[in-house]
């Protein structure tokens, strides 16, 4: 063990193969390709993964600077595991009914985006699916309060997404509803989002990680037509 | 006598090994101190935001939401903290070991302010909102190439030094040293390179960010915190360590199934199931080094408890080492698909994380740090008082922060786990445990503000003046 070379050999052997079987091969095998499936029924042709990143990419990069990641997962693992796709106040806004196809994430499903963003905690609720439950104006004024959608939410406000400002004229169509105001700047001001806000909500609305991938997916939701990529 | 003459040589040669090592090993030691003291205060805050986002909740306080927070307190705690430290003990340790002085000190400081630069841009970096949200890679892209040089040239500085030594034995720490300093360039190019540059599947980057945080800590902090033990604890008992044959099955287990590690965090996710399963089985798997090494180690402390009551070098050592087996059971535990389950992605996880980095390796740097930095010196730690509250309430913290991580984690992911309960019951079973740390971290706050003052008061030289130091214990053994 006195020779340097002996040592680095070794550690070189011992270090090597886990480096190409977990890192170099998977980067490049796990690349998907498309795979075509028929609809039994229809006869229609599907591909999945689609083959085009189906997230908004701007929206994206100001989830990871904001660090959304170290509470959210996007990532639902199979029943056995837990049960991360759907909880009863999930729906959409004012309904418990199950609004999307429910399946555990594939690696397909992350197709055409930078990063994975799977999740580090999960403090708030699984993300993949969050583009079907609430509208662009829900996602704007939870992050501008979340605590006045949830009230026991622990998620710190995106105040700083948001520019408050004095009406001047007319009140501008993108200005968030429902701000509650000190005093008596109601109808003086309106909080409007950023360019920054208005990418992280479209990144939200994008998320939708649920494309059938072959004819034996159980399609929960009426609308089967399309990839569901209506977005 | 020709033994005292030899003995006193010896000693010599040890003052002036010290001597010659003071600059780059006090300017890496107290620049990790400085970073640590942003990491405990962000770490504080973190937390608190974590069950509170009202905190500090001004509008201009928008950078400390815990998206922000979180990953700044974890880089400023790895890469400012921990492995700043480690560079600074280790650097020593190979001129103890080595028996050579150092020499071209220069490269070290220069490497060592690029260092601190990277980390300082990528501390700011996440701060103001331009983050990666990658585990343990937060840091803007554009940093980690300045972070990689500056490890580079203490890793040519480190052979260099191997190559000039004047004892042709090679000691355990060695290996570990030199084992560090190789794989952690090839963990952290590796990482960047197919995270940040290569194109490619993003869920292969997100397993390769799992690989990276579980490589860092089996081949890179886990390395050098034994380096320090098995140069300490044989130092401080005063004679060699128990086995050198275990020693030996203990490094290369190590080295076989280190580099396997991490994907276990996914678990049932989006990855080739043999990925995780794989991984899991190496944590499993590597409880038989953690073992050897563990047992080598208490062989070599047994029957010295007057050591280990009178050596606080000793005892924050003892400290790592009993985390650092604690943190290895709980990981192979959580390797089982049935407790994996509950522990991958919950509080727990970031628990795990704080358990390596400051009950195991941090404690370790403690203990190294307590002795050798009066041997660097020439003066005694001014307050006796101020180490033992930094240990006890080290070793508080940490006791609490893992119960409240570990059986939060479990309570939080069973409550995700009931399906037909509301979202609302979710997200507050893990609350209560959330408090809880932060009251831990707290106690973390005050315990490292003992370290601070003590530091700064033996740096501005208000110990006791001494050429050579006693109070860390004991008459050093040769070698």
């Amino acid at each position: 063990m006195n020779s340097l070379k002996q040592f680095i050999l070794g550690i070189t052997a011992t270090f090597f193969v886990p480096w190409l079987c977990l890192i170099v091969i998977p980067h490049n095998k796990m690349k998907a390709e498309p795979v075509e499936w028929a609809d039994a029924e229809t006869g229609k042709l599907f591909t999945y993964p689609a083959g085009k990143p189906n997230i908004f990419r701007q929206g994206q990069i100001v989830y990871a600077q904001e660090g959304c990641a170290h509470c959210h997962t996007q990532m639902i693992r199979p029943t056995y595991m837990g049960f991360e796709s759907w909880r009863p106040d999930f729906g959409k806004e004012g309904t418990v009914e199950l609004p999307i196809r429910i399946r555990e994430t594939r690696s397909g499903d992350y197709d055409g985006e930078q990063f994975a963003y799977l999740g580090i905690q999960r403090i708030g609720p699984d993300l993949s699916n969050v583009g079907y439950r609430h509208d662009e104006n829900w996602h704007h004024e939870h992050l501008y309060n979340p605590q006045s959608k949830r009230d026991f939410s622990m998620m710190p406000s995106f105040r700083h997404l948001y520019a408050k400002r004095r009406i001047k004229g007319q009140r501008s169509e993108h200005a968030l509803a429902n701000i509650h105001f000190k005093n008596d700047e109601t109808n003086e001001y309106e909080v409007i989002p950023t360019e920054r806000a208005k990418a992280l909500v479209g990144y939200l609305m994008t998320l939708k990680k649920d494309d059938p991938f072959s004819s034996n997916v159980e399609d929960g939701s009426e609308n089967n037509e399309g990839d569901g990529k209506a977005k | 006598m020709p033994q005292d003459k030899v003995a006193q040589e010896d000693i010599q040669r040890r003052t002036a090994i010290d001597r010659s090592a003071r600059f780059p090993v006090l300017f890496f030691i107290t620049s990790a101190a400085a970073w640590l003291a942003v990491a405990v205060i962000l770490g504080f805050v973190q937390q608190m935001k974590l069950h509170s986002p009202a905190f500090l909740d001004a509008p201009s306080l928008f950078f400390l939401n815990y998206g922000r927070s979180n990953p700044a307190f974890m880089s400023a705690l790895v890469y400012g903290w921990a492995i700043q430290a480690g560079i600074g003990v280790v650097i020593w340790l190979m001129a103890r070991l080595c028996r050579a002085e150092v020499k071209n000190p220069i490269t070290l400081i220069v490497a060592g302010h690029f260092w601190n630069l990277g980390v300082l841009i990528g501390v700011l970096g996440i701060l103001t909102g331009h983050g990666t949200s990658i585990e343990w890679l937060a840091f803007p892209k554009a940093v980690w190439p300045i972070l990689c040089g500056a490890f580079s040239l203490i890793v040519i500085w480190l052979i260099t030094m191997f190559h000039r030594r004047q004892d042709k034995e090679v000691y355990i720490s060695v290996w570990y040293i030199l084992g560090a300093c190789f794989w952690f360039p090839w963990i952290f190019i590796t990482a960047n390179l197919f995270i940040h540059i290569f194109p490619g599947s993003a869920v292969a980057k997100a397993a390769t960010n799992a690989w990276f945080m579980g490589s860092m800590i089996y081949l890179v902090l886990v390395p050098i915190g034994l380096a320090c033990a098995y140069y300490l604890i044989p130092k401080i008992i005063g004679r060699p360590v128990h086995s050198a044959q275990l020693g030996y099955y203990g490094f290369w287990g190590l080295a076989v199934f280190g580099g396997w590690t991490g994907i276990q965090k996914f678990m049932g996710g989006p990855l080739p199931a043999w990925m995780p399963a794989v991984s899991g089985a190496a944590v499993i798997f590597i409880l038989i080094p953690v073992f050897i090494i563990v047992v080598n180690q208490l062989k070599t402390v047994r029957g010295n408890q007057s050591a280990v009551n009178s050596s606080p070098a000793l005892r924050f050592t003892l400290a790592g080492i009993s985390f650092f087996i604690i943190y290895c059971v709980f990981s192979a535990l959580s390797s089982f698909l049935a407790i994996g389950k509950f522990t991958q992605i919950s509080l727990t996880s970031m628990g795990t994380q704080i358990l390596v980095v400051y009950g195991f390796f941090s404690m370790t740097i403690f203990g190294a740090i307590y002795f050798m930095v009066p041997r660097l010196t020439g003066t005694e730690w001014p307050n006796l008082k101020r180490i033992n509250s930094h240990f006890i309430l080290s070793i508080y913290a940490m006791g609490t922060l893992l119960i409240m991580h570990y059986f939060g984690g479990v309570w939080q992911s069973g409550a995700y786990g009931k399906f037909d309960a509301p979202l609302e019951n979710a997200v507050s079973a893990g609350k209560p445990y959330a408090i809880g740390a932060s009251v831990a971290w707290a106690f973390i706050v005050l315990a490292n503000l003992n370290f601070f003052l003590n530091l700064i008061s033996i740096l501005l030289r208000s110990g006791r003046r001494e050429i050579v130091s006693k109070f860390v214990g004991h008459q050093e053994s040769s070698g």
